[in-house]
This record gives structure tokens, sequence and C-alpha cells, in this order.
């Protein structure tokens, strides 16, 4: 099974907010997921970013893939590099 | 063929905008393409395989339909002016919380501040409600 992590847009018509969740790949679009690791806000100035470090390295550990823009938002939250130095310590 | 895209994130916020203003204006297709990718941020190989059809193909149709999108922005601004207008509307709200010392006046200066943004698509905490009609 494979299990992505991506974003899953919320939020009002022309106020886009966003959750990060982690799903099977093969559960489409119903709207279920198995764990939400963080929100995203792009409206905000600046953009709010929050991310639940400890679950997202979890998932990124066990193999979990992220889509480029989970990618993107990790990579800006600094889980990223985290995630490549506990890789390079084993 | 999926580009990295260092700015996937900016991509994924001005699309999906674009999108709050002009989709009526796109195929029934393009919106379910673009739906997929980008509020449920779906690769292009999961698009292919839920419609059968190939990665270039679905990527064709992105690229496509934000072209699109991109045009209409190009001819009518509709984006750029709420961007403008809701910058306004902030730099109001903090000006009269500065300046207006009675309560009473402030209130309502504040209500109308509110319903003007009502007014223009945005309330202040966006809940959830205005994209259950696209899950069916």
């Amino acid at each position: 099974m494979a299990v992505r992590i991506r974003l899953k847009r919320m939020g009002a018509h022309k106020a886009p907010f966003y959750r990060v969740v982690v799903s099977d790949s093969r559960s489409p679009r119903d709207g279920r997921f198995i764990e939400e690791i963080g929100t995203y806000n792009p409206v905000a100035q600046p953009a709010q970013v929050s991310i639940d470090e400890e679950k997202a390295l979890k998932w990124l550990q066990t193999g979990a893939q992220a889509s480029d823009t989970v990618r993107d938002l990790l990579s800006k939250a600094g889980v990223l590099k985290k995630f490549h130095e506990l890789k390079q310590q084993k | 063929m999926k580009e990295h895209t260092p700015d996937a994130l900016a991509r994924t916020t001005r699309v999906n905008l674009l999108f709050d203003f002009y989709e009526s204006l796109l195929t029934d297709k393009q919106r379910t393409i673009l739906t997929y990718y980008y509020h449920d941020d779906f690769s292009l190989g999961e698009i292919a395989s839920e419609f059968g059809i190939s990665r270039q193909a679905v990527y064709d149709n992105i690229k496509r339909a934000e072209a699109i999108l991109e045009s209409y922005e190009e001819k009518l601004a509709l984006l750029a002016k709420h961007e403008r207008l809701m910058e306004m509307t902030d730099k109001l709200e903090r000006d009269v919380k500065a300046i207006v010392t009675n309560e009473w006046d402030k209130q309502s200066i504040i209500d109308a501040i509110e319903q003007f943004r009502a007014a223009e698509g945005t309330a202040r905490e966006g809940g959830e409600s205005s994209w259950q009609h696209l899950k069916a």
C-alpha cells in the first residue's frame, strides 16, 4: 500500500486554505485520510505554515511519499532537512 | 516528466485562486482534472490511471487549462482587483481600530467592513463550506 502525503484544499471561495494529510494512494477523493499532520494558509500575510514535525518525520521515515507541493512546504518548514540528517546518521 | 518545481506551492496557490474566479468558463473535463491536480494534489500518474489516459494527456490538459485561466486574468484581472481590494480593506480595518476611539462607532464601521468582505466572497475565518458541491 502506497502512502502519500498531500495537500487537501479547504477554505472558503477565494480564500484557499490547505490541510497536509496522509492518505492511502488508493482511497481517492472521498475525503478520508489517515492523519492530518499540518496546515497551510497562503492567504494570510505572511503565509502561515504549521507542521507537526514529529508526525511528518515518522511518516517520511516509514516511506510515505510526499507530493511536490508538500515537499516544497516541508522544505520551507525545515522538516526535509531534518529528515535527511536523520537518514545520514543511520 | 513531472517537472520538479521549487515553487510548486506558489503555483498551486495561484492556480487555485484563478480557478475560483474563472472556473465556470472551463469545460467540465478541464475542471475535473484541475480539481484533482490542484485541490486534491494528485500526481499526473494517479490522474492518468484514474481516467485511463496517458500522463502526457493529463499534463497537456492541465497546462492548457492553466493557460486559459491566465488569459482570462490578463483580460479581466478579477483576481488582481480582488487582492487589491482585500489589502485595502485590511488597511482600513487597522486604521479604524487605531484611530476611532468611540467603541460604538468602531464596531459599526467594522461590521460594515465585514459585510464588504462577505460581499466580496471572502469570509474572515474561512470555514470548509463552499467546496462541498465539488466533492460529489
